[in-house]
């Protein structure tokens, strides 16, 4: 094997959710579960279940799977969201997570201060918000309403300013949870060759998507899960037989 | 030393992302307001105010040998802080959940950002405080150069009893209310508006002695209004409990800040 460093290690990654206390604990249900001699009813569920795989250096990695199958829950554990209850992961390097973006928007601030803020909460440091700001702004192509309060926009315009803010950085690590096209079909256009190229330009990505297309025609390694279980890891013929699964 | 160097690294990382959430809280606060951070300094002199005419008019208290309303305000606006940032803090973990859900970064700022924005607003509140101190005539003297000391004391309890607070109201929303009770206990039984000589119940006074903010006020007060350093034990008692509720509250929070994600 060629003797490219790993960047990311997953090491038999298990992740449960209780999904009895994920209803919240009520003091009301309590005493009627105590009044009736009900004990509190535990539901564990696995997201996943013992994963192992690693990630080499500049390599693109896709996964396939149905909806629910762990895969948005994988990527949160690899960018450290969550923690998982087995198991072990390893990073390597900066991590982009765009996993869900201008969620650190605050609605009453306006555009520019929201730039900040939500730079911030990625992790950039002032120098790079300062440096690149033009940037953002260019893409975003708002710049009459910079000034303007977040709660104001459209949802449009709201997609576009927090792509534009997260797509700043050149990271080591890129986690892509299905390929952003936001905004009118012009910005979708520039948004989706913006990801392309940060995909492809060397670094390493984990790449969630249903478009099995969009994975054969861009990753090197495809995992393909199923109710948090790795299925298949493999080269672009995991996609076949997925498609097969499906009954394609 | 290693612990030493986890805080410059932790500091360089994040203290950006501190500054933002701090400088938005303002923002926010004052957003639309005419007076804007006015209200900074006008809200502990109002509250001071009704205050002052309930209990001299009312209750008839008085405290011998200094300024009512120096004896009030001093109380007040250490209070104030605590209530204030006990409250935000414990609050901010869940209210930030959706970014915790998504981003990673350390949970503690959130509690930490609000000690920090409610601090700022305290020390603006000095400025009445001192309006107050020399337009009663109770006047200023070399010792207030000792009271940042009992500030920090009064920071890191906040901190520590927040992180608690936060940690606790993950797992039990219940806490929001039981919290404002508690608080509004809390003020009755701190000597903000009366003098704790009115206790006369040795094991009462006992209780009372065992309030943090008791010894931080006392600390404050024996300074602006007694023209004396505090004697030593007040300096111990306010750095134990200052210290000794942040090790607690760093302890709790580490414990469980994992566990967060699946309550929330």
């Amino acid at each position: 094997m060629d003797n490219t460093p790993n960047m990311i290690e997953v090491e038999n990654v298990s992740m449960r959710f209780n999904l009895g206390i994920e209803k919240g604990f009520s003091l009301k249900q309590w005493f009627v579960d105590v009044g009736k001699g009900k004990k509190h009813e535990k539901k564990d569920f696995w997201a996943l279940t013992d994963v192992s795989f690693n990630v080499k250096k500049g390599e693109v990695i896709g996964f396939l799977g149905s909806n629910g199958a762990g895969k948005s829950t994988l990527l949160k554990v690899v960018a450290g969201v969550m923690k998982p209850t087995k198991g072990e992961v390893k990073a390597y390097g900066n991590i982009c997570p765009m996993i869900e973006l201008g969620a650190g928007f605050d609605p009453q601030l306006t555009a520019r201060e929201n730039i900040y803020l939500n730079g911030s909460i990625m992790g950039y440091s002032k120098e790079l918000i300062d440096a690149k700001f033009q940037e953002i702004v260019d893409f975003s192509e708002l710049h009459d309403f910079l000034e303007v309060p977040v709660q104001n926009f459209s949802s449009g315009m709201t997609a576009r300013l927090a792509f534009s803010v997260a797509t700043i950085v050149d990271p080591e690590i890129l986690i892509v949870d299905e390929i952003l096209s936001v905004g009118d079909i012009a910005f979708q256009a520039k948004s989706e060759a913006k990801m392309l190229s940060m995909i492809g330009g060397g670094t390493t990505v984990l790449f969630v998507s249903h478009s099995i297309e969009q994975i054969k025609k861009m990753c090197d390694t495809v995992v393909w899960i199923e109710h948090g279980v790795v299925q298949k890891i493999g080269g672009k013929e995991v996609c076949e037989e997925y498609k097969k699964y499906l009954g394609l | 030393m290693q612990v030493f160097n986890n805080i410059k690294y932790v500091w360089k990382k994040y203290n950006f992302l501190l500054r933002q959430l701090v400088s938005r809280d303002f923002k926010v606060k004052y957003k639309r307001s005419v007076l804007g951070v006015l209200w900074s300094l006008l809200y502990p002199l109002l509250t001071m105010a009704v205050m002052a005419i309930v209990f001299t008019n009312v209750f008839k208290f008085t405290t011998p040998g200094v300024n009512y309303l120096s004896y009030l305000m001093s109380g007040l606006v250490i209070f104030n802080y605590f209530s204030e940032a006990s409250n935000l803090a414990m609050s901010s973990v869940v209210a930030n959940f959706s970014l915790i859900n998504k981003v990673y970064m350390p949970k503690y700022i959130f509690p930490l950002s609000k000690c920090v924005f409610v601090g700022i607003n305290f020390l603006l509140s000095q400025i009445p405080l001192y309006v107050i101190l020399i337009a009663t005539g109770t006047g200023i003297n070399w010792y207030h150069i000792f009271l940042p000391y009992a500030y920090l004391c009064l920071f890191l309890f906040t901190l520590g009893f927040g992180l608690i607070l936060s940690t606790v109201s993950v797992f039990l929303r219940d806490m929001f209310y039981i919290y404002g009770v508690v608080i509004s206990l809390w003020t009755y039984m701190t000597p903000i508006m009366y003098d704790i000589a009115i206790i006369d119940k040795p094991a009462l006074l006992l209780v009372f002695k065992c309030n943090p903010l008791y010894w931080i006020i006392y600390f404050a007060r024996r300074i602006m209004l007694y023209n004396t350093i505090p004697e030593i034990n007040s300096w111990i008692y306010c750095m134990v409990f200052g210290l000794g509720t942040l090790l607690i509250g760093i302890f709790v929070f580490k414990k469980n800040q994992d566990k967060f994600i699946y309550y929330v």
